[in-house]
């Protein structure tokens, strides 16, 4: 008798969960990670910067954990002339300089032996007839069972060529998924072409749409504070909360990106998708369970329970020459590559509403921009005051709301602002917070985003990537508020880089008794 | 001769950076107690150290001295580590001594300085008294007992104690922790593994009995085992067959350890295990 591995083990359920089985009862128990069946990996546009400092990181980690499946295979594809030995060393220096884990030769050799590069154009035939034939040989040689991952980390101009390329070239054996990076599209239009190019060839379960915001621990730690808590989800209502903030800040500008940020601006670079996916998950109902589309479900119905702005309730801005962090900064006109009379936002603030049953009348106050005073992307639930605090005006003059606080980047974690009793004689009542952070308590350091989301596309698991029906819903409210924009020209600049917006966002605020969390 | 209360103000001194207004934040997920006699001293402190920064927590180090003079003495020491930008948090260890007659009474001591609402680990170094009182008691004021079986002398006959003690407390073993790369390897043989009749197992005792325990408990026949002492577990044969070798590297002390303190309920696969184990 020999003792060859049969299949490898599986499990009845999820990731980590208990395998159960009626005819093998050695499973029974056995907590078994899932792995990915064995695939190739093929990634368009591998020379460029997401697939040094993201993907080929992310890979590696999954590499040193056993999270890739043991017949695996990378090809890269770009323009750039280079060998595979070249590709190797560059994407080995990109792991070493990007990589969270300590750099182990065993771990790259190991990963590495899979990798090759083919240098070709997107738009050739004959180039992508040579890149079937090498994954083809590949296939044979790894025995991956005619399993692909495309992972298309090219800017979306070259995105109908590959898809279109890639999907004649089809064949039926093995599955395919189809990674495609923000953004989907440029508009609700180009949003719909582009899905009707990806669904000649791929249907929706096999396009993983990355937003990498939910690739977050703390995003999804949102969903275990709502959910998996008792006494969250009673007060988490028009009834109790008064408002919600949500804050993407970034200090750094456009860093060099000026051709794709003139076109994007910071409503599509980051609240069409970033911005309106944290609130969605702020503010959707629990799902009935984990899977892809009950939470999808729910995030949808939020974004079409949204109704579009005024233009009253939008800001826009830009920033001007300023300082952040001690350092003086070009204003946004004055950075390489930008129209000197650019009318390109750099900062969006808005009043939204969820009109539902849970939400109605509660606004939802975002900001985005760049070059703010500092890096934070923050979720904050401020709730009603107390209704009939029993204390002198004077005792509780210092008392603020009750703010329950996601700090989504950085320094992850919970924090809840309450009224305590100052220490002595009297009472005074001062605001103190109640911090829980989340790598205080769990001292494994966090996956990234990219680790999780490249292994769950290999999985077929998109509990974490956008449905189309949600960028679909996501690009009607930007598109219906950009065209609002077209009937007036702000005076930009109209904020100094390293403050917190123009001060038309805090009028915003302020016509509503309110105001912007101070930081 | 320290008072429980000597050592709660003792940590709240020493939770506060001397000059500074604000105090350390506290991150606690669970009190953990190890029962640490003397032969057991230096090893355990090796795995603690580990240990505390990955699982921030109270922990608890109960160092029984019954041959001396009887009284408590006790010493805390707060951990710091950054946390963030500008920001820290600090991890507790007391340690105690309980001399003379107190080193029967361990839970009293402990139940006072258990963190309230998080869950409470005990670590027992070496083979359990089972029966004794200071076994006993603690066991009941403990959501989960972590022994590891490799330390205990007479095995498989050892188990025995244990068994009687699964409906109390949730038992983790080290040991069976340490033959978690092998049991899915040796599932993934099924069904050729289905009729075993014998294994070799070159490993500790405590592993042998155990994945002896395993494939009986589960396959519901007898399987001879045939021992073949090891420090740690490196093969184990099927009807003279050697079984592939699993893939990865096996974990650190600490690694298993700190796995096992992120277990909750009850391992029945495991107590079936033990109990097959048995002669």
């Amino acid at each position: 008798m020999r003792f060859a591995r049969s299949s490898a083990p599986r499990p009845a359920k999820t990731r980590a969960s208990v395998a159960t089985t009626q005819e093998n009862p050695l499973l029974e128990g056995l907590q078994i990670r899932r792995t990915p069946d064995p695939c190739i990996l093929v990634i368009f546009g591998a020379s460029g910067d997401l697939t040094k400092r993201k993907i080929f990181p992310a890979l590696y980690s999954l590499a040193y954990r056993h999270l890739l499946p043991e017949r695996f295979a990378v090809v890269g594809i770009a323009r750039t002339e280079e060998t595979d030995d070249d590709f190797r060393e560059r994407m080995k220096e990109a792991v070493q300089q990007f990589g969270r884990d300590e750099f182990r030769d065993d771990v790259w050799d190991g990963l590495a032996d899979g990798i090759r590069y083919l240098a070709a154009d997107f738009s050739d035939a004959k180039g992508l007839d040579h890149l079937v034939d090498v994954v083809n040989e590949l296939d044979d040689e790894r025995e991956t069972g005619g399993n692909r991952v495309y992972y298309l980390a090219i800017p979306p101009s070259a995105f109908e060529t590959v898809v279109d390329s890639m999907g004649k070239r089809r064949k039926s054996e093995g599955w395919r998924r189809l990674i495609v990076e923000k953004p989907f599209g440029h508009d609700l239009e180009s949003a719909r072409h582009l899905n009707g190019v990806i669904e000649k060839y791929f249907d929706e379960h096999e396009v993983f749409r990355i937003d990498h915001y939910l690739g977050k621990e703390t995003v999804q730690n949102m969903l275990a504070l709502r959910f998996a808590n008792g006494i969250f989800e009673p007060i988490w209502n028009r009834q109790f909360v008064d408002h919600v903030q949500i804050t993407v800040a970034e200090s750094m500008g456009i860093e060099g990106r000026a051709a794709y940020y003139e076109q994007a601006g910071a409503i599509r670079d980051i609240f069409q998708n970033h911005l309106l996916q944290l609130l969605a998950i702020t503010a959707m109902e629990p799902p009935i369970d984990f899977t892809a589309d009950s939470v999808r479900n729910e995030k949808v119905k939020v974004l079409r329970a949204m109704h579009t702005p005024g233009p009253k309730s939008v800001v826009r801005g830009q920033y001007g020459l300023g300082y952040v962090e001690g350092e003086e900064v070009l204003g946004y006109r004055e950075e390489e590559g930008v129209d000197p009379q650019s009318m390109t936002e750099t900062y969006v603030a808005a009043k939204l509403y969820v009109d539902n049953w849970r939400w109605a009348d509660t606004p939802f106050y975002v900001r985005m921009g760049k070059r703010l005073p500092r890096r934070e992307t923050t979720i904050a639930i401020e709730f009603k005051r107390a209704p009939h605090p029993p204390f002198e005006e004077l005792a509780a003059e210092g008392l603020r709301p009750n703010v329950l606080l996601v700090n989504v980047q950085p320094d992850e974690g919970v924090s809840l602002a309450i009224g305590a009793k100052v220490p002595g004689q009297g009472m005074t009542i001062r605001t103190v917070h109640m911090d829980f952070l989340y790598g205080g308590a769990f001292r494994t350091g966090l996956p990234e985003a990219y680790e999780r989301l490249i292994l769950d596309a290999m999985l077929g698991d998109a509990t974490l990537f956008t449905r189309i029906d949600e960028v679909l819903e996501q690009w009607s409210l930007v598109d219906a508020i950009v065209a609002a924009w077209v009937r007036d020209r702000p005076g930009f600049p109209n904020y100094p880089a390293g403050t917190w917006g123009p001060p038309s966002a805090d009028e915003l605020l302020k016509r509503d008794g309110r105001s912007w969390r101070r930081h | 001769m320290t008072s429980i209360r000597d050592i709660e103000r003792e940590l709240s001194s020493l939770r506060t950076e001397p000059g500074a207004e604000t105090p350390y934040q506290r991150t606690s997920v669970m009190t953990h107690t190890a029962w640490v006699p003397p032969e057991w001293v230096e090893a355990a402190e090796d795995v603690l150290s580990l240990l505390a920064e990955r699982h921030p927590s109270r922990t608890v180090v109960l160092f029984p001295q019954p041959d001396e003079e009887e009284g408590i003495e006790g010493d805390v020491e707060v951990d710091v580590y950054p946390v963030g930008e500008g920001r820290a948090i600090c991890t507790e260890t007391i340690r105690v001594r309980l001399k003379g007659k107190r080193a029967s009474a361990p839970a009293s001591v402990v139940q006072s300085l258990l963190l309230p609402d998080l869950p409470a680990f005990l670590r027992w170094r070496g083979l359990p008294p089972f029966g004794a009182p200071e076994f006993e008691g603690l066991i009941d004021v403990v959501d989960r007992l972590v022994v590891d079986s490799t330390e205990w002398p007479d095995l498989p006959e050892s188990y025995r104690g244990l068994t009687e003690i699964f409906d109390r407390v949730a038992v983790s073993d080290i040991a069976w922790a340490r033959t978690s790369r092998w049991r899915p390897m040796l599932a993934s043989l099924w069904p050729n593994i289905a009729g075993v009749q014998r294994i070799r197992v070159q490993g500790t005792a405590a592993q042998a009995h155990l994945l002896a325990g395993w494939l009986r408990s589960r396959l519901k026949h007898a399987v001879e085992l045939e021992h073949d002492p090891s420090d740690r577990l490196v093969g184990v044969e099927i009807d003279g067959e050697p079984a592939p070798f699993p893939p990865g590297d096996p974990p650190s002390g600490a690694d298993v350890l700190s796995e096992e303190l992120d277990t909750f309920g009850r391992d029945r696969i495991y107590e079936d295990a033990v109990r097959a184990a048995l002669p």
